[in-house]
């Protein structure tokens, strides 16, 4: 027990500090740090995919394009509660999630990233084909839009929520078989775990978790749930919110989701040399620094220090 | 457990501090956001990067006309200052670049910002919170419905476009066919969306009962392959056309035209006002289209055209004082959206000047809602930008346009400006 205090302490405060934020901070700062929340629960979900049971994935936009889209949809149609349309898309992403990962089943490494990738540019053109139902690149608008500290509550909600599910996962036996099978398949099937059932099975978790971030994150738009929104950027910025965050290690999501999740913004309009817009240089440039400076993420960070402070 | 407390009171410390710094940030401002004795703060999002990056000369023509106007003492005593940020025209990115502008730059209004989508994404919160947000660069029927419907009290009354809306610009093309080919056997390309879309329900309004004479409309997905879009083309002329009608954004516009060079084929061809910017049609031209003969329309003088009108000549002298080799380059080469930014800079400057002196968003509003522009020297001669209750679209009239003189040729306007497009 005495091992864990630390790390109790340390979620205690941070639960206090995102607690007290929005009584302090203006609307429009209240909204980055929302931004962040969302950007935790997608970074984590991906986190238990590549990290615990070592499948990459450069699709999860797609999974928030259908978490999206599904809040967006039910709230115009059927004026659904938020709060249901996002366990709605929790179930349907976690269903689609295992049936992506049973082609995954077959490839690993680049080619399972590259038929990710395809789920990712192909996941935001279907609203074009069936536009009548998904509005096309007009767009789906909720009929319901909330303030700033209505997202700001709900996304650290789910953050606490699904961070809480994740780490009663990863304890057990299922995280055991996530890392057995992420370090040697064939040493995993020889100890009796069914490859094809946990690897799924983590397809369908994280994709979940992206699907409750994609609600999430069309409700901080303004309720409006577009294509564009969807792009293969917001795959890549949750790929590298894991990576700088620490793949394997649930220690480092929160600096991995602010990473990625406040670097855009802040740096808007940084000049750099030949544009007033540098945003995606800084945030380019800030990427390798942060990798080189710190190859296992924040949390191989954290667990330097730790081990520093007991030495 | 010593650590432990250490750990804490460092943390409690950051909490304190964080606390303090944010209470600074959050200090309440009085009077109009964005309005002090010497200078008018707005702003606006664009895209400087992304697939529609080709606009971003828009904005730089705005501030190039808010410094113009700046240096001869700005307006009322007061200078413009435009902040604009970059949105990668994706609505998830606009949102906060706008809710920053608000509530981090306290802007009086967002003024020009481009796209439908973008618009669309903020309108909801910027008339919550009675910010204008005005004079958008998108001509979706969204942003006038009182043009065409009852004007019964719009529900977001901080909003409105600048340029003609693009039903009523597809009606012109249908009356310009129905004259001059009535016997037509129409081809449209469109992109499939609600901008294409938009466009095509006015193309089969304007033509009424001779709809039937839309042989084929082929629709095609924004980013699709020069292949893909040459071989809608060549259904065109497999479906027995002879006129086309092309409703598409620029990339898409130039595979078009050169498709239509490699089939050897020349219907007679239109081509909406948003692709007919001169450097995409010499594009075009430089991808083997013969451009002669085909038709669109405009709203804003050109500067290749008619170079020495009192405007263009301002025009000319404005950009040049950027002082970007580049863009005095496309300004030369006949980049029209240059001349569209100046145009809405000046709707702005004179709505601010009707607005009193001293401005609030309510009354900037009213002034927007009663523009009586005739002086506009960078419209069309004898147009006007105007606005009333029943009228919420800027800029309602448009003129032919025919292109003559191959690659290195330009536009010739043709015929009498049509008002009303109703």
């Amino acid at each position: 027990m005495r091992g864990r205090l630390p790390a109790l302490g340390s979620i205690a405060a941070v639960a206090v500090l995102i607690a007290v934020l929005p009584f302090t901070l203006s609307s429009y700062n209240v909204s980055l740090v929302a931004q962040v929340g969302i950007f935790f629960v997608a970074v984590l979900g991906l986190n238990i995919l590549t990290g615990y049971s070592g499948q990459i994935s450069i699709g999860h936009g797609a999974f928030m394009a259908i978490g999206g889209y599904t809040s967006a949809v039910m709230s115009r149609d059927h004026h659904t509660n938020l709060i249901v349309t996002m366990l709605m898309a929790f179930a349907i992403c976690f269903v689609l999630g295992l049936l992506v990962g049973l082609p995954a089943l077959r490839l690993s490494g680049a080619y399972l990233a590259l038929a990710t990738f395809a789920l990712a540019i192909s996941v935001p053109q279907l609203p074009l084909q069936w536009s009548t139902f998904l509005g096309g690149t007009g767009g789906v608008q909720s009929h319901t839009t909330v303030s700033d500290r209505w997202i700001y509550g709900a996304a650290w909600s789910c953050s606490a929520i699904l961070f809480l599910l994740a780490w009663l996962i990863l304890r057990g036996r299922v995280g055991r078989a996530f890392r057995a099978v992420r370090d040697s398949e064939i040493a995993a099937t020889a100890s009796g775990i069914e490859l094809s059932l946990y690897k799924t099975l983590a397809f369908g978790i994280s994709a979940a978790y992206a699907g409750v971030a994609g609600v999430l994150f069309v409700m901080a738009t303004n309720g409006f749930a577009q294509p564009t929104e969807f792009g293969i950027i917001l795959s890549l910025q949750i790929l590298i919110g894991a990576a700088v965050a620490g793949l394997g290690s649930l220690w480092g999501i929160l600096a991995g989701a602010a990473f990625v999740g406040l670097l855009p913004q802040v740096s808007t309009s940084v000049p750099v040399i030949g544009s007033d817009h540098g945003r995606d240089v800084v945030f380019g440039l800030m990427v390798v620094l942060v990798m080189l400076a710190l190859p296992d993420g924040f949390a191989g960070l954290l667990a330097r220090l730790r081990a520093l402070v007991r030495a | 457990m010593a650590v432990n407390r250490k750990k804490l009171g460092a943390l409690l410390c950051a909490l304190a501090v964080g606390i303090a710094v944010a209470s600074t940030a959050a200090a309440s401002h009085s009077g109009t956001p964005g309005v002090t004795k010497k200078q008018i703060v707005i702003g606006g999002t664009f895209p400087y990067t992304g697939g529609a990056s080709l606009y971003k000369t828009i904005p730089t023509a705005e501030q190039a006309y808010f410094a113009y106007v700046n240096a001869k003492g700005g307006v009322n005593g007061r200078t413009i200052k435009d902040i604009t940020k970059d949105d990668a025209y994706n609505p998830a990115q606009t949102v906060p670049a706008v809710q920053q502008l608000v509530e981090q730059d306290h802007v009086f209004a967002i003024v020009g910002s481009l796209g439908t989508a973008p618009g669309l994404a903020t309108w909801g919160y910027l008339n919550q919170n009675k910010v204008p947000q005005v004079l958008l660069a998108t001509g979706d029927a969204y942003w006038g419905n009182c043009v065409h419907h009852a004007c019964d009290g719009s529900t977001k009354p901080w909003t409105t476009g600048w340029q003609p809306d693009y039903p009523g610009e597809a009606k012109l093309y249908a009356k310009y066919i129905l004259k001059t080919k009535p016997s037509a056997k129409i081809g449209v390309l469109y992109q499939n969306d609600a901008y294409g879309k938009n466009y095509l329900t006015g193309l089969k309004t304007g033509l009424g009962s001779n709809k039937g004479q839309i042989v084929d409309a082929e629709p095609y997905n924004f980013g699709d392959s020069a292949q893909v879009v040459g071989a809608h083309v060549g259904a065109l002329e497999a479906h027995g056309a002879d006129t086309v009608v092309i409703f598409a954004t620029p990339t898409a516009s130039i595979q078009a035209l050169a498709t239509l060079a490699i089939l050897h084929w020349s219907p007679l061809t239109i081509l909406n006002n948003v692709s007919a910017n001169r450097l995409f049609m010499l594009a075009a031209a430089q991808n083997g289209a013969s451009l002669n003969g085909v038709v669109s329309t405009t709203y804003i003088q050109s500067q290749t055209a008619t170079p020495s009108t009192k405007g263009m000549k301002l025009a000319k002298k404005i950009i040049d004082s950027v002082g970007s080799a580049s863009l005095s380059q496309d300004f030369a080469a006949g980049d029209n959206n240059l001349v569209y930014g100046l145009a809405v800079g000046y709707t702005f400057v004179d709505a601010l000047k009707h607005a009193g002196q001293n401005p609030t968003r309510a009354s900037f509003m009213k002034a927007l809602r009663n523009l009586d522009e005739t002086k506009n020297p960078f419209i069309y001669p004898g147009m006007s930008v105007q606005t009333s209750k029943k009228r919420t679209f800027p800029m309602e009239q448009l003129i032919l346009e025919k292109w003559a003189g191959g690659g290195t040729g330009d536009w010739g306007t043709f015929g009498k400006i049509a008002s009303g497009l109703k």
